[in-house]
This record gives C-alpha cells, sequence and structure tokens, in this order.
C-alpha cells in the first residue's frame, strides 16, 4: 500500500471509538464498463488539488455551507460537531478490483459506486464509515449516484414508527450508503446524494423525486394525492398537491411529502429547476426527509 | 442520482422534439436500479411497478442508444 494522505475535515466526537464517520476517498481505480471486470487508473489519482477542492465542496454541502444555502439540517450543532469527515488520497495504486470504488455505466454517464468493496479498503486504513463517497475525475463519465445503506437488522437501533409500521434508525450498518461522485460536481449534488446514501434499504429509503419513482420513505403512490402524506413517529405530514413550481406530469401517479419552501423544488427532486437557476442552492428537503434523516443520524450519533 | 441537466435534456430534444417520453422512461428505469439491494441474500419486496431486473437493463440499453447514439453534447 502507499502512503495514504488522509485529512480530517471534521474531527467529530473523539470520545467514541466508533463515532458516525463519512469518508470520502480519491478513486483509485475504474471498473469501465460496470460490472466487467476490466480496470483503469481513475484520472483523479494524478490530480490532488481537484480531489481536496471536491472533498472540501462536499463537506461544505452537507453542512449548510454552500452560497445562498437553505438546508441546515446537518449544520445543527447537536448534529455537526459530532460527525467525522475524513478524506482519504492515495496515488499510485494498481488498477485492480479491491482498488475500484466507482465504475463507469455502458447504459449512461453515471458513475456507480462499487458498494462492497467500501469497507474492507477502508478497513485496510483503519477506517470506517457510515456514509462514503468516491470522487472520479473520469473522463467520459460525469454524474453522480448512490446506493442506500445496508442496515445490520440483527443489532440496535432507535425505534420509530411509520404509518403504523415499527422500524428503527439502526446503529450499524452491514454496508455503509455508497456514493460515486465526480470531481466537477457542484451545487446540492453532494448533500442529495447523501440522502440516499444515509437511508436504508430496510428502514426507510429516500428516492429520487424528479421521476415517477416506487415506494420510498418520501414517495408514494395513487391517485387522487390525498391531504396527508405519512405519520412519522405520531406526527401527521401533509401531502404536497402541486410538487412545488414543477407541477406532477399527468401520466404520474407518485406523490410526494409537503415542502419546506414550496417555491422551490425539493433537494431529492430536480433542483437544476430552481428558478432563478442560480437559486439551486437554496432548494430544501421535503418535510418527511429533513426529519428522518435528523433522526437517523442523531440515532448513530448516540451509539 | 443526480438529476439530468437542463442542458442535457435540451440536447436531446434539439436532436429528436419528440423524445420527452423516452427520457422520463429511461431516467425512471436509472433511478430504480438503485431501489433494490443488489447484495440483499433474498429478494426484497418491491412495488409492483417495478420491473425485473433483467427486463430494465435490456430497455435502459434500448433507450440509450435511441436518446445518445450521435448526440455531441452530452
Amino acid at each position: 500500500m502507499a502512503n495514504p494522505t488522509i485529512r480530517i475535515l471534521r474531527a467529530g466526537d473523539t470520545t467514541k471509538a466508533n463515532p458516525f464517520t463519512i469518508c470520502i476517498v480519491a478513486n483509485p481505480a475504474l471498473e469501465a464498463p460496470w460490472q466487467t471486470g476490466q480496470f483503469i487508473i481513475d484520472p483523479i489519482t494524478a490530480d490532488a488539488a481537484a480531489f481536496d477542492a471536491c472533498a472540501d465542496y462536499i463537506n461544505q454541502s452537507l453542512f449548510a455551507g454552500l452560497p445562498n444555502q437553505q438546508e441546515t439540517a446537518l449544520a445543527d450543532p447537536a448534529i455537526a460537531p459530532f460527525v467525522k469527515v475524513v478524506s482519504i488520497f492515495e496515488s499510485a495504486l494498481p488498477p485492480a478490483d479491491a482498488n475500484a470504488l466507482v465504475a463507469q455505466d455502458s447504459e449512461s454517464d453515471l458513475l456507480i459506486a462499487r458498494r462492497t468493496v467500501f469497507r474492507p479498503f477502508l478497513a485496510a486504513r483503519n477506517l470506517d464509515a457510515d456514509v462514503a463517497y468516491a470522487v472520479s475525475k473520469s473522463n467520459t463519465h460525469t454524474r453522480a449516484s448512490a446506493w442506500f445503506t445496508s442496515d445490520d437488522d440483527t443489532q440496535g437501533g432507535v425505534p420509530f414508527t411509520l404509518d403504523g409500521q415499527t422500524l428503527a434508525h439502526r446503529y450499524q450498518c452491514l454496508i455503509p450508503g455508497t456514493i460515486a461522485i465526480h470531481s466537477s460536481a457542484t451545487s446540492l449534488t453532494a448533500l442529495h446524494e447523501f440522502h440516499h446514501a444515509i437511508s436504508s434499504y430496510t428502514n426507510g429509503s429516500i428516492v429520487d423525486l424528479y421521476v415517477d419513482s416506487s415506494l420510498g420513505l418520501n414517495c408514494k403512490t395513487g391517485r387522487p394525492i390525498p391531504p396527508d402524506f405519512a405519520v412519522y413517529n405520531g406526527v401527521t405530514m401533509a401531502s404536497d398537491p402541486v410538487r412545488d413550481h414543477l407541477g406532477y406530469p399527468p401520466s404520474w401517479q407518485s406523490y410526494h411529502c409537503e415542502l419546506h419552501d414550496p417555491n422551490l423544488p425539493a433537494i431529492m427532486d430536480n433542483y437544476w429547476l430552481a428558478a432563478p437557476a442560480a437559486d439551486s442552492n437554496a432548494c430544501q428537503n421535503d418535510r418527511i426527509t429533513r426529519q428522518f434523516v435528523s433522526d437517523r443520524v442523531r440515532a448513530k450519533l448516540s451509539r | 442520482m443526480e438529476p439530468l441537466r437542463p442542458e442535457t435534456r435540451r440536447a436531446i430534444l434539439n436532436a429528436n422534439p419528440r423524445a420527452g417520453p423516452q427520457i422520463e422512461e429511461y431516467e425512471r428505469l436509472l433511478a430504480e436500479r438503485f431501489t433494490t439491494d443488489p447484495d440483499a441474500p433474498a429478494p426484497h419486496p418491491q412495488d409492483a411497478r417495478v420491473l425485473p431486473h433483467k427486463t430494465r437493463e435490456q430497455r435502459l440499453r434500448e433507450l440509450y442508444h435511441q436518446l445518445f447514439d450521435g448526440l455531441e453534447a452530452r
């Protein structure tokens, strides 16, 4: 192993052996294309400055540090000081399966996290993560994507109710939430993907709202749209009957939760369509997403 | 998944003004990929509207070629 450069962007809760941790890794190798077993060196390994700039951007985006950013849930003084954020840059690793955290999709320009590779990669550097970003400087693929967390449902957590069902904000994961992002990413992309990644396949998934999505914590289906979206921990949250200024296309069956700012798209919706475009940074979450993410991070902080 | 950038959408529609429904289907299927745990030991119960993996990937391939082949600005 070459000598990795590890930067502590946020110290987090130094009193804990296993604090809530977000890792940002310069992706050593790309699988190109995805699921072919062919690997190439990721150009990010030759551009430490671009990686550091992207890691700083991700850190800012998570904690309300972007210009005009209005979503401040993670900047809460009860959360932000306790979150550890670490970046890892390491060059000269061979283009091999164990070093490829990101793949290039053959049917799009999506970067795709190779989610099962992250934990062993980090463990070899004495690190673990609840959510991990891999930053690529692919020459052809620039669009970010994320996988939800695979929770460890055999271990504890903080229970909550969703529409009468009891679920849990789990303390531990089997596979962390993983994100593949390009070094040129801007605006709310890093935060949008974080919301996917911190959510769970078994305890509430946060899905994209800019397509007619399948069911998720933040998305339901059916027409007509009912006035109430969900009951989360005993609190009834309303539906968004109009999807801010974007509107639900007539063919859609999905609908969303009420917005904190009904004049702008939700962060999980198409924030590029905020009007004026310069205000993409100002988009906020819908009500259930903000509460869920805040509660889930707090649960992990309390472990 | 990062939303499709407006300039990419415009480029596709400039090349094919009637591609709107195809873009919609393509984006929905791409987003759907990430909603099922690919490493779960048993299939997770799914929304009835979610396509089986193989069917979805086949359709994505078709749509990708229809929308992006010959497109200069991606």
